[in-house]
């Protein structure tokens, strides 16, 4: 009896393995592979700070990708929002004392506010323009952590932040520290998780589709009934909001928060990140997260060994860009489309959208 | 019966140049109508301010649906789609990098309303919405003739094909009037005869059209009434075969002393 039930489990499992696609396999043996990563013989703290790294940028290249990928807007403060969001949730941290689970949506509010104050102005304007005025924001943003003292210690930094705790004394249960980078590492995956089921979501909804409208032609899309300056702020505030959870959990794990961890770099860091991967595609720009961090983590350890200052990375990674603009400019996942034209050898180069937007 | 589009003494300046002066005709609910013109006469830019991407430096544009009359001239063109405009544009403007069933879904943008909550909750209103998107938008691309083609990359369909799609997304938008600007162009001769056949059964279903064209055959064909504009200025209006013979509009697109000749 026992038997046949096992037998008819195992061919039903047999079944269900028989119709999940080649790619779905892929991403469930991934996900497998990451949750058993601390526990494989080579994972050591530093693997593993490395490993919450990665899925900390997969966060906010997720995040950032709503502008750039699915609105076709250049985004180049991103860091600002992080910084907002690390910030924030450090202070209340250390004066309040509030915990992590009411911070994480706190932080998305706060930085979708943060995201339409900058947004609601600023998104009539087009292309290179709108680069610049995100630019000057994360640049300003910088500036008031640096020289407002009474608030943020300024240069000092804002160190000795709580680490993530669970917290059950009020219901008679035992309070929990996340010590170590275990208990993080978890965290980080759900959280990427939550990210990717959001995104994934929204690519396939009604507000998904005006957005990629938007990147693909604006007059057509206002045409369709698509009201242009509602959107993008939409998008601008949920990647920010996205960038700002983000910062939170940076500043629960790491417990120090200064200025220059929101220096401009960052931002362009995270627009690599996207831009390696494949603009708008999900996949591929966790893949450029991976590719990217661990490239920065490899060549700080080989860099000094060839006598060279750490910061030449850098000079790799503009290295790396303009080769992928050469040669692969879509990234290393375009979107659908694109990887349609490329697989019938007619691979043409993106339209660049026109620096005019619609009269009004 | 009230007309559909009351275009008064529309003008459009654009710095010196007078693009559109006095233009003033009207619309009549369920009909096919031909703005024709030699080239830079202004017919796209007529289109433009009723379809509220440019703004009408003088004049009224009234439009009329089923439930009242609105001024339009200066609306915005989301609120002019939102009442009941829709058109398509003379260089084809799809989502390139989109399926074919996605631009017309994005085409049901304005007759639909969930956004980021619906989306990522996915709520029971949220679910019976995108299933009645679903189901029009491949309602409007059988209704065009591309049925089964909705996978396919925008881009990657033949010209023709692209003009079909570009009409399925504006008729998504369910339209009272439909703008076309120049659908023709560029179609051989088979195309622009299904192309008619396409205009009629869209008119058929109550849905008046304005229509841009140069293919005197398709303006021939089609259009019920003409009206002909050049330099800005409302020249000629009448049926197709009275305006062909009138020398005022032979003037206008052959120069003067052509009347005589012909």
């Amino acid at each position: 009896m026992g038997k046949v039930v096992l037998q008819s489990a195992y061919n039903r499992s047999k079944v269900a393995l028989q119709k999940t696609s080649r790619g779905a396999k892929i991403r469930i043996g991934l996900l497998i592979l990451a949750l058993i990563l601390p526990f494989l013989p080579f994972s050591t703290d530093y693997i593993l700070h490395i490993a919450i790294l990665v899925l900390l940028y997969m966060i906010l290249a997720l995040g950032l990708n709503i502008v750039p990928g699915f609105n076709g807007l250049l985004d180049l403060g991103y860091v600002g929002f992080y910084g907002i969001g690390a910030y924030t949730s450090g202070l209340l941290t250390y004066h309040f004392g509030l915990s992590f689970w009411v911070i994480i949506p706190l932080a998305f509010i706060n930085g979708a506010i943060w995201g339409i104050l900058l947004g609601a102005p600023t998104l009539r304007l087009t292309g290179d323009y709108f680069a610049i005025v995100t630019f000057g924001f994360s640049e300003l943003v910088v500036l008031f952590l640096t020289n407002e003292i009474w608030l943020t210690r300024g240069p000092l930094g804002l160190p000795g932040i709580d680490v993530v705790s669970i917290d059950l004394t009020l219901f008679g249960g035992p309070k929990w520290e996340f010590i170590g980078e275990l208990p993080y590492y978890y965290l980080a995956i759900v959280m990427v998780l939550v990210t990717v089921f959001v995104m994934y979501r929204i690519q396939d909804s009604r507000l998904g589709r005006a957005w990629f409208a938007i990147r693909d032609d604006e007059v057509a899309a206002v045409s369709c009934g698509i009201n242009l300056l509602v959107y993008k702020v939409i998008a601008f505030a949920i990647s920010a909001a996205f960038g700002a959870v983000g910062g939170s959990f940076f500043a629960r794990w790491v417990t120090f928060l200064s200025p220059d961890m929101f220096k401009f770099w960052e931002s362009f860091l995270i627009l690599c990140m996207i831009v390696l991967g494949g603009m708008g595609n999900i996949w591929g720009v966790m893949i450029g997260a991976v590719v990217l961090v661990s490239l920065s983590e490899v060549l700080r350890e080989i860099l000094p060994l060839l006598g060279m200052p750490v910061n030449v990375r850098f000079l790799a990674f503009g290295l790396i860009m303009v080769l992928m603009m050469r040669y692969r400019p879509a990234g290393m996942m375009p979107i659908a489309a694109v990887a349609a034209q490329m697989r019938a050898g007619r691979v043409k180069r993106k339209k660049v959208k026109p620096a005019v937007g619609i009269k009004k | 019966m009230k007309p559909i589009l009351e275009i008064k003494k529309l003008c459009k300046n654009f710095g010196g140049l007078e693009a559109l002066r006095d233009i003033t005709f009207e619309i009549n609910k369920s009909e096919i109508l031909g703005l024709i013109g030699p080239n830079s006469a202004g017919k796209t830019t007529l289109f433009n301010c009723v379809a509220g991407i440019e703004k009408p430096t003088d004049g009224e544009i009234i439009f009329s649906n089923s439930a009242r009359s609105i001024s339009i001239g200066g609306k915005k063109p989301e609120a002019v789609t939102a009442l009941g405009i829709a058109r398509t544009f003379q260089n084809i403007r799809l989502f390139d990098n989109l399926t074919v069933i996605d631009n017309v879904k994005i085409g049901r943008h304005c007759r639909t309303k969930s956004t980021f909550f619906g989306a990522v909750v996915r709520n029971r209103y949220q679910r019976a919405e995108e299933k009645a998107i679903i189901e029009s938008a491949n309602h409007f691309l059988d209704f065009v003739g591309l049925k089964g083609r909705g996978q396919e990359i925008a881009s990657s369909m033949p010209y023709g094909d692209q003009r079909r799609l570009e009409v399925a997304r504006a008729l998504a938008t369910e339209p009272h009037l439909l703008m076309l600007d120049e659908p023709a162009a560029g179609m051989n001769p088979q195309e622009s005869r299904d192309l008619m056949d396409l205009i009629r059964h869209i008119r058929d279903k109550g849905i008046t059209i304005l229509l841009i064209e140069h293919d005197m055959k398709v303006v021939m064909g089609v259009c019920e009434r003409v009206v002909v504009i050049n330099h800005g200025e409302w020249l000629a209006e009448g049926e197709p075969q009275d305006v062909q013979n009138d020398p005022k509009v032979i003037e206008a697109y052959l120069g003067t002393g052509a009347a005589d000749a012909a």
